[in-house]
């Protein structure tokens, strides 16, 4: 790559106070949030230095039934940092909560970008087919109807959030709006565009950058192993380890110090938070590693037990985190058998307890009819032989 | 009253010391178990998982060598008798089992005064039993989908995608671990509910007096209390 092409993005860097050096170690951290060794390192800084050179990649941002925090999540990046500027690389046509444009404007030029093709679709929130699809209206008509085309043109979409993997707690039950999420509305109207699934509640900026620079400079388009997914469509290095495998309390974990109380002594003295239902032990995700808010943090850290955000299952109606995990202070989840709402451990030792109390009355009964001390009399023959007349 | 004899030939030395070994596993599997799934006291998690690790793969190992045996090994084809056949045909259904199903249960639920026929094992306990076979292959299964260094493996992860995720996962684990207790609570009571000379002879190998039957017709011939 030309000095000179390194320049321009030297001086862009330059101009938001961001060093060569600091640019090189995003990099790092970048390719070994791709799950790539750090040699690779060079090749991200080559690619996002040759994009800047190139007309900017369009995007579109939609958002479903969300409640924007994604959008939050992504805004909340105080000073432009490295990420902020790499986003900056992404031309982002249309993005309802932050776009200048308003009306007729913004929507024609969605439109006109729909028509082009080849962009990238970030999709926020839940697809809301409910009500015939008017539990969710887009410039005066249900977002569902525009959608099929918009995820067909698409050169690939980006689900971020766990209500754009599977829906979310948008389709937790009773799930009035019909809320799913993006892959299984794009397999309901076969459409093969690619899908990344990027769960948590809200998506980790730092993720969907990683997917971007993955998308559009490492050549995942061109071959979809480059991204390495999972079975719902998740990249395998971020989701592909729990996140009690990475957990900074995981010591007190084996040892055995567990939080049961909140406010009490265990707890200020940051013990693990298992018994108060953290769900890190199922969800898969890098929280430990990557944190949050400008790295500065995550849940369990912070003190709060892990509420299995991260979860999903794209395709199977009640997979959505909310479903899975709550109540997120227990250690299992809610089942519901009709009507009825309740914990495995009580349905265990329920059965478990009728059980013995009917093997109670049944020792009962076996001394009333004299069989405790060795048992009933034998038969002469079996009675079916008995019933054909004679044991022979 | 009537008790069939209880001789060792029922019951060859290694199958009592696989019985004490299923017995020391599950009792430290559904105790570990119970304590990984909420733990009760302080200070014991590395040890309870440690437990449970080692104690399922006891189990496994001896649940497959028992099956093996089965094939090597023989066994008193009737109570009250010494007459022995190899092991693996007293488990599977037999001939003298034919038509018993509903005697058994007739007979546990009182509405049949004698007690039935049949060979070394009978209709429920025979079903009961072999439904511990896969029941203790597939708590593995369950298990190993739920640890760590296993849970990536594609068997495992598919495994978890067919239930809907980990937490589904445990619940099957934790909801097995409830059969296996109530059957061993119904095996426990059923085998001394008439008498404790099946457990003198499994746990401590010793016999004990009783009816003689003839393996053939699987009658009674004799014996004490004929």
């Amino acid at each position: 790559m030309a000095y000179e092409e390194n320049g321009a993005l030297q001086s862009l860097l330059a101009a938001r106070g961001v060093t060569r050096r600091d640019f090189l170690k995003w990099c790092g951290s970048t390719a070994a949030l791709l799950g790539m060794a750090e040699s690779f390192a060079p090749q991200i800084a080559a690619a996002v230095e040759g994009a800047v050179l190139q007309p900017q990649a369009p995007a579109l941002w939609i958002n479903g039934g969300a409640c924007t925090g994604c959008t939050e999540s992504m805004a909340q990046v105080d000073t432009p940092d490295v990420a902020t500027i790499v986003l900056d690389l992404l031309s982002v046509n249309y993005f309802e909560t932050i776009m200048m444009a308003q009306g007729e404007d913004a929507e024609a030029a969605k439109a006109d970008l729909v028509a082009k093709g080849g962009y990238v679709c970030i999709y926020e929130g839940t697809v809301m087919t409910g009500f015939e699809g008017n539990a969710l209206r887009v410039a005066g008509k249900p977002q569902v109807e525009e959608l099929p085309e918009v995820f067909e043109n698409a050169a690939a979409i980006v689900a971020v959030g766990s209500c754009a993997v599977d829906g979310g707690w948008v389709a937790a039950n009773p799930n009035p709006a019909g809320g799913i999420g993006v892959l299984e509305f794009c397999k309901e109207h076969n459409i093969e565009t690619p899908v990344v699934n990027l769960p948590t509640c809200p998506v980790n900026p730092e993720w969907v950058v990683a997917m971007v620079i993955d998308v559009l400079y490492l050549g995942a388009l061109e071959d979809l192993s480059v991204l390495d997914l999972d079975e719902f469509n998740r990249p395998k290095g971020i989701f592909g380890q729990t996140i009690h495998d990475n957990c900074s309390r995981r010591g007190h974990f084996e040892n055995g110090e567990f939080v049961t109380e909140f406010g009490s002594v265990e707890e200020a003295k940051g013990y693990c938070l298992y018994a108060v239902g953290c769900k890190g032990p199922q969800t898969f995700t890098n929280c430990p590693i990557v944190r949050w808010n400008g790295r500065a943090s995550w849940c369990v850290e912070s003190g709060a037990p892990c509420i299995g955000c991260g979860s999903a299952n794209p395709l199977e109606a009640g997979g959505n985190w909310v479903d899975v995990n709550a109540p997120f202070l227990n250690r299992h989840r809610d089942i519901h058998v009709g009507d009825w709402v309740t914990q495995p451990t009580v349905v265990g030792a329920a059965v478990g307890a009728a059980a013995v109390a009917a093997l109670a009355v049944h020792g009962v009964g076996m001394k009333a009819a004299g069989r405790m001390d060795g048992g009933a009399p034998y038969e002469e023959m079996k009675e079916r032989d008995a019933k054909k007349g004679g044991g022979k | 009253m009537a008790h069939p004899a209880h001789y060792r030939e029922a019951h060859p030395m290694v199958f009592v010391l696989t019985h004490w070994i299923n017995l020391i596993s599950m009792v430290s599997l559904a105790f570990s178990g119970f304590y990984i799934h909420y733990p009760f006291f302080s200070g014991f998690m590395g040890v309870a998982r440690g437990m449970h690790f080692f104690f399922m793969y006891v189990l496994v190992v001896n649940l497959t060598f028992r099956i093996i045996a089965a094939f090597f090994v023989k066994s008193a084809v009737v109570n009250g008798s010494r007459q022995q056949d190899t092991d693996i045909k007293n488990w599977l259904p037999q001939e003298a089992n034919r038509g018993q199903m509903i005697p058994w249960l007739k007979y546990y639920l009182f509405l049949k005064k004698d007690h039935p026929l049949g060979a070394k094992y009978g209709v429920l306990q025979k079903i009961a039993y072999i439904a511990t076979v896969p029941l203790t292959y597939v708590m593995m299964w369950t298990g190993f989908s739920l640890y760590g260094p296993y849970m990536n493996h594609p068997w495992f992860e598919s495994s978890l995608a067919l239930v809907g995720g980990p937490m589904n996962m445990r619940i099957i684990h934790y909801f097995m671990m409830w059969v296996f207790i109530i059957f061993t609570a119904i095996h426990a009571y059923l085998a001394n509910v008439e008498g404790f000379a099946p457990s003198r002879l499994i746990f401590a190998w010793k016999e004990s007096e009783g009816l003689e039957f003839d393996p053939k017709t699987g009658k009674v011939v004799g014996g004490k209390g004929h």
